[in-house]
């Protein structure tokens, strides 16, 4: 609770140079590579795990590019949330007036402009859905209005899906794709204005700027959080498009925030290796950070307990199917996993204050936290890659995810799922290199002194 | 310059046997030199003359603020306290603790199915565990904080000094204690003058020996609230072993007394004044005439009066089933004392031999003394309902038609017990053997 | 020479300043509990809530002596007043938790000044909370069969049940509000120590004195104590998370459309704090007239809560809007009529209420003239206390009254003994919280030094 204040380091490097185009650069490397290899695996690969997994294409040809797709909403899903989780902590700094990250608040705001190449990349799940792809969202195959009963004789009775049918104009392409083309907007406007607004303070060193972000981030937190509950039904939730749960959006905000943070503090410390920022952003500043990547864990936690445990609970077969297909099998050792690694051991550690201080465990944890948040982005989406298909004379129909028997219902991981996941990461340091110009910290902001000198107690 | 901005400082009397305030009139008697108080400005002030009195070696000191100083910790030297550390493991402790309870409590020693779930289900199991855990972490720091901080302690010796008052309020202050090994009478409040104080002051123990010590009233009220607070305990553990014949007390009454009469208690209404009332004469419960005198008593009505029966009920058809019936529920009720095999040496008699007593029960099927043997059917039937000699009645516990199984059970045991090796079909005896003879 | 004088007075001069302004902050504080004489406006209002909590025990003692049956839940909406009354009690404590530990954690120095009166307001909302399950349960004088103990009914309290998990979240809620208070009151009670001292009262510089557990204020025992209050903030803000996601827990692991939905944990945990900020504010607001702390509770402090009331505000109506829109989504037509009889059904006037206090109201926070006039933030706040009480009965009354099976419908009356209990708990509450204003210190002295910018006077930058 300081009031002390500090001046910028006059032997401070705060240019970005030419780090931008080089991060732009190893970026779309990465991205190109990682494609290239992606494509090659899909195009190389046996069809046979398409086939056992219900995806076929209308000819009744195994569907292999499934695969690719359902690993290209995670990978997107990611990239997408470390954008949301550093846009948060933007907005929130505004809202509250905050002082400790104005410090790296340039570098976040770095990450937001990522948005619209972010969007841009998401169109490589979009496009195909829109043309009529019908292997990725179920609600988008044309079985899905249908149920498939296996009846005593053997004979199957196919009958009407009503909960599904009931909001396939909500979930159509076309719809799909609009309020696609909305979050894409609304984030990338909002992104903007405070990026172009903390910029312009640089020039002016006008005190009113700052009062006018604070102003809009009201607003803009309304939206933002909207926004985000909205996005995370939409493009994760439904992929088990009947299942449901009103907490989905807050704990894919929790998970993003989580993932938002270390990525913020390994880019911040990235900068940091190439000789800038070395006096400014100190271990206090990646103690606030390591804070709050461990609120955030335990807020992820909080929110997924509470999904889990009100639905194991209650047990009605609608809720927990979507469990059911987790925690049997081969995904219940994800489960674990996620369990552990995403929660129990980072909490136990995060606590600690030295973990956070210490570059190296900090550095370790946001590494950790980010395969991690990945993990659990996959173990959201993944299980509904198997879509059990059912005889139907004599043509087969699918019966979507979340059916058929869990020892059949493999993880079935496969390196596609990383080298998609690397390509989007790419795709990430490109959008994040091309907004790293000028200042790396917002010189005349009014708070910055206060920031320099900050301290943890 | 120092000289003018020490203006209350009794340094002048070096050997501390007069106080400042009171002008030097009066003179009172004081105890051994406690320490140095001196009193700084401002916040900045004290920390920077922290700094000095740790650099000339000091560690007997500490600095007193109306709020927590920032920078004094460091200017100070005060090594962070472990107090975390502890507090990680309480809430530790609090975690296991309460799982174990939950699954001592409802997966272990009383387990009950409550909605299908299983009886040590984890996830309702996880909101108690948090709070035991949030509980024990509080408790930890809470306790722990006074307990390093080694309080309460109600009194101190620097509270003797009027300035000291004031740490609550506006004062900075540093006190460094005479126990110091570098601690000088001269030295020391000349080196805190010399660091900026605006007053330096010398602090002695009260003169009287005793109030340096707890008072006697406190260490007494202690022991006597707490023996007075385990008064209850020991009425509850007098409670629990020892009997009385009193009636419970009942502080909340309940249900335990309702406005209704129970059986055999007194009542003005009528005229015998009891509230039960007997049975009519020469009435019968419905459905307890029990008419068929052969199926109810044994006892069958010739022209030549009463006698037991020597046949069985009409309505009980004599087959398989009946005897297996009568063997089951003979070997229920009957082989405790008469044995599997009717010899009269069931368990009971057997166990009771054994330790040096006896428990004579009827061989059923002796052909030497056969008094079972020459029974009627009707006199079994009623020796099994009603009791013969010391074996008790069954009629509470077995129906008509199983007593009159069991007497075609014991029937079938008479002739089986007695039988020959021609008794048995030729095609069985292969391979029979006679047991040995009978004791 | 002459110059360095002139450093010296400067000095003296800053000096004095920042004493001065340490003074002027315990006397401002003290001043509350020494005076000699209360206020009138305090005695009218102790007074008046006295009488309030009279009529309280008179529900509770026909309530005791005649059974549950006096309230007007004999019906199927078997929770009614009773659970609402809890939950809101329960929401309303939140607030003094989130002001001294999260605001504490995110270094909010503005919430110095109400820290210490919304920690009592928690303590004591959450003993009004306490009653009303306790009154439920019929037989009151039971309630230690919750405790697991050794007994010989070789019995033990079921943990799985969400109402035992009340039992300990709010248990452990209360002890740990208690002490959190009372560690952060411990400085200023030395404070009163040493004026009733100084005044040469000894008997109340005694009782402070033990109060105060001889409280010195050194620099090691501050050291230990600032770490441990941390360590407490950092505990209590997970526990006040849990307590409201307890409360929720026991809806929400129903099967019970309306109350069966997983968003209820956080949307319980931002009606808390929302209703919790109202109640804060309609105490502090007459109260910082009434004993003249306006320049210690300032207006920023006020606008500052008032934008927290519209943030939680906020959040309150997007969980009404994903509940509305998920119920939709689900296909499920019990939880799609629920919804449905909200809005539309009997009760449609309460959710009309709810609505409007909790989602339409807050939103004048928007605008800064309305932020810095007290009387309509008092306003404000009262209507959104109406408002959270009645999104609490809505949940509560119109799912019961509504269940699956139109056997069960009905509709709930509360009859005079409800109104007495609950208005009961009122009265309680503004007793207890107007003896603590005249003889606690009402705001945290230390901490509001600390506070200041002359407690880092004298330093070396």
């Amino acid at each position: 609770m300081s009031v002390l204040q500090k001046s910028l380091h006059p032997d401070e490097k705060y240019k970005a140079g030419k780090l931008g185009q080089g991060l732009s650069r190893i970026g779309a490397g990465i991205a190109a590579v990682f494609f290239a290899i992606s494509i090659l695996l899909v195009v190389f690969s046996d069809t046979d795990t398409a086939r056992n997994a219900g995806h076929v294409d209308a000819a009744g040809e195994p569907a292999k590019w499934a695969r690719f797709l359902y690993d290209y909403v995670i990978g997107w899903s990611f990239i997408f949330s470390i954008c949301v989780g550093v846009f948060w902590l933007i907005l929130l700094h505004h809202l509250v007036r905050g002082r400790w990250a104005t410090v790296v608040r340039r570098i976040a705001e770095a990450m937001t402009l990522a948005f619209p190449w972010v969007f841009v990349a998401g169109l490589g799940f979009v496009i195909p859905l829109v043309a009529g792809y019908d292997n990725l969202y179920y609600w988008a195959h044309p079985d899905a209005g249908h149920c498939l009963e296996k009846l005593a004789s053997g004979a199957c009775h196919e009958y009407l899906n009503p909960t599904l049918v009931h909001k396939l104009g909500w979930l159509s392409p076309g719809f799909f794709a609009v309020r696609y083309v909305i979050y894409a907007v609304v984030f990338s406007a909002m992104a903007a204005y405070f990026a172009r607004k903390s910029r312009q303070q640089d020039e002016s060193g006008d005190p009113k700027l700052s009062e006018s972000m604070r102003v809009a981030s009201g607003p803009a937190m309304v939206v933002y959080s909207l926004v985000t509950c909205l996005a995370a039904f939409d493009i994760l939730m439904s992929m088990a498009p009947k299942w449901y749960s009103t907490i989905y959006g807050v704990a894919f905000w929790g998970s993003a925030c989580v993932g938002g943070f270390s990525a913020l503090g390994l880019i911040v410390l990235g900068i940091q290796r190439t000789g800038r920022l070395t006096h400014s952003v100190t271990p206090e500043h990646y103690h606030d950070i390591g804070k709050w990547m461990f609120s955030f864990t335990f807020f992820w936690a909080y929110t997924a307990f509470s999904q889990f445990m009100l639905q194991w609970y209650g047990n009605l077969p609608e809720e927990t199917v979507w469990y059911k297909y987790r925690l049997f099998g081969e995904w219940q050792w994800v489960s674990i996993a996620i369990l552990v690694g995403f929660w129990a051991f980072p909490f136990v550690f995060l606590m600690s204050r030295w973990t956070k201080r210490i570059v190296p465990s900090l550095v370790f944890f946001a590494v950790w936290q980010l395969v991690f948040h990945w993990l659990e982005l996959y173990w959201n989406v993944m299980p509904s890659y198997d879509w059990a298909t059912q005889a139907h004379d004599g043509a087969r129909l699918s019966a979507g995810p979340l059916t058929g028997n869990i020892a059949y219902h493999h993880v079935g991981f496969s390196p596609l799922d990383i080298t998609v996941w690397f390509a989007l990461i790419g795709v990430l340091l490109f959008g994040i290199g091309r907004n790293l110009r000028g200042n790396l910290i917002p010189v005349k902001d009014p708070t910055l002194g206060l920031s320099l000198a900050h301290e943890n107690l | 310059m120092s000289d003018e901005r020490i203006p209350d400082s009794p340094l002048g009397h070096g050997d501390g046997s007069s106080d400042g305030d009171h002008g030097g009139t009066a003179v009172r008697r004081e105890g051994p030199l406690f320490g140095v108080l001196a009193e700084f400005d401002t916040p900045g002030e004290l920390i920077e003359a922290a700094r000095k009195v740790r650099a000339a070696g000091y560690t007997e000191f500490d600095c007193y603020s109306p709020f927590p100083v920032h920078g004094i910790d460091d200017a100070m030297g005060i090594r962070r306290t472990v107090l975390p550390v502890i507090i990680f493991f309480g809430g530790f402790a609090g975690t296991v603790g309460g799982l174990l309870l939950q699954w001592w409590c409802n997966a272990y020693n009383w387990p009950w199915n409550i909605a299908g779930k299983p009886t040590w289900s984890i996830p309702a199991n996880i909101p108690i565990a948090f709070e035991t855990t949030i509980l024990l972490a509080v408790f930890t720091s809470f306790f722990g904080m006074w307990i390093a901080n080694k309080l309460p302690q109600v009194w101190h010796p620097f509270f003797r000094a009027e300035r000291f008052n004031h740490v609550t309020d506006d004062a900075f202050l540093i006190g460094i204690e005479s126990r110091d090994r570098r601690f000088d009478g001269e030295a020391t409040p000349k080196l805190l003058a010399d660091a900026g104080a605006i007053s330096v002051e010398r602090v002695h123990f009260d003169p009287d020996p005793a109030v340096r010590t707890m008072p006697r009233w406190i260490t007494a009220f202690i022991v006597a609230s707490t023996a007075f607070a385990l008064i209850p305990f020991a009425i509850a553990a007098k409670a629990r072993t020892s009997h009385s014949s009193e009636p419970h007390i009942h502080i909340f009454p309940d249900m335990d007394f309702q406005p209704k009469y129970k059986s055999d208690q007194a009542m003005d209404l009528f005229g015998d004044g009891r509230e039960n009332r007997g049975e009519i004469a020469g009435t019968i419960a419905r459905g307890s005439l029990d008419a068929d005198d052969t199926f109810y008593r044994g006892i069958e009505h010739t022209a030549d009066g009463d006698h037991w029966t020597t046949k069985f009920p009409a309505q009980l058809p004599i087959n398989d089933q009946l005897i297996k019936r009568g063997k089951n529920r003979f070997e229920i009720y009957c082989t405790p004392c008469h044995g599997f095999d009717g010899r009269g040496m069931g368990a009971v008699p057997t166990r009771v031999a054994a330790t040096g007593g006896a428990w004579l029960a009827r061989n059923l099927v002796d052909a030497g003394n056969p008094v079972a043997i020459n029974m009627p059917n009707g006199q079994l039937f009623n020796t099994i309902s009603n009791g013969y000699n010391t074996m008790m009645g069954y009629a509470a516990q077995i129906p008509h038609a199983d007593r009159w199984a069991i007497v075609l059970y014991v029937r079938a045991l008479q002739r089986s017990q007695n039988a020959a090796l021609d008794d048995i079909p030729a095609d069985h005896r292969s391979g029979m053997q006679m047991p040995e003879a009978p004791q | 020479m002459s110059s360095a004088d002139a450093t010296m007075d400067s000095h003296h001069a800053e000096a004095g300043k920042a004493r001065e302004a340490f003074r002027a902050v315990t006397r401002d504080v003290a001043w509350v509990a020494e005076a000699p004489k209360p206020h009138k406006a305090w005695l009218v209002a102790l007074a008046i809530s006295v009488v309030l909590f009279a009529i309280g025990l008179y529900s509770i003692y026909v309530l005791v002596t005649t059974g549950i049956g006096v309230w007007g839940n004999s019906n199927t909406v078997c929770w009614a007043w009773d659970i609402t009354n809890f939950v809101w009690w329960i929401g309303i404590g939140h607030a003094g938790t989130l002001i001294s530990a999260v605001l504490y954690l995110t270094r909010q120095t503005w919430r110095v000044s109400i820290n210490r009166s919304a920690e009592a307001m928690t303590i004591f909302a959450v003993m009004c909370a306490g009653l009303f399950p306790l009154l439920h349960t019929g037989r009151p004088w039971f309630a230690w069969w919750m405790i697991p103990h050794p007994n010989d009914m070789q019995m033990w309290p079921q943990f799985r049940s969400p109402l035992m998990w009340d039992v300990f979240a709010v248990s452990t809620y209360m002890t740990t509000s208690i002490l959190f208070w009372y560690m952060g009151m411990v400085p200023d009670l030395a404070t009163f120590r040493d004026r009733w001292a100084a005044r040469g009262d000894k008997l109340r510089a005694i009782i402070y004195g033990v109060l105060c557990l001889g409280w010195r204020g050194s620099a090691r025992q501050w050291h230990r104590y600032e770490r441990a209050y941390l360590i407490l903030a950092g505990l209590a803000t997970p526990l006040v998370f849990s307590v409201h996601s307890v409360v929720s827990f026991d809806f929400a692991t129903s099967q019970l459309p309306g109350w069966h939905t997983t968003i209820f944990p956080p949307y319980f945990v931002a009606g808390a704090i929302f209703s919790g900020f109202a109640m804060v504010f309609t105490l502090l607001i007459p109260a910082r007239y009434l004993f003249n702390l306006k320049h210690i509770i300032k207006d920023e402090h006020v606008e500052a809560a008032c934008k927290i009331m519209l943030a939680t505000g906020s959040m309150v109506g997007l969980a009404y809007a994903s509940e509305f829109f998920i119920a939709w989504y689900s296909g499920n037509m019990f939880e799609g009529f629920t919804f449905i009889n909200r809005a539309f059904g009997p009760f449609w006037w309460t959710y009309f209420i709810m609505v409007s206090c909790n989602v339409l109201v807050p939103q004048a926070f928007w605008f800064k003239k309305v932020r810095r006039t007290p009387i309509v933030i008092f306003c404000l706040c009262l209507l959104i206390n109406v408002g959270m009480w009645f999104e609490r009965f809505v949940i509560i009354a119109t799912s019961l009254a509504r269940a699956f099976l139109p056997s069960q419908w009905s509709y709930y009356t509360p009859t005079r003994y409800d109104v007495g209990l609950f208005v009961g708990t009122l009265g309680l509450f503004f007793t207890l919280f107007l003896l603590f204003f005249r003889y606690a210190p009402v705001i945290a002295i230390s901490e509001v030094k600390g506070a200041l910018p002359e407690a880092h006077a004298g330093k070396k930058h």
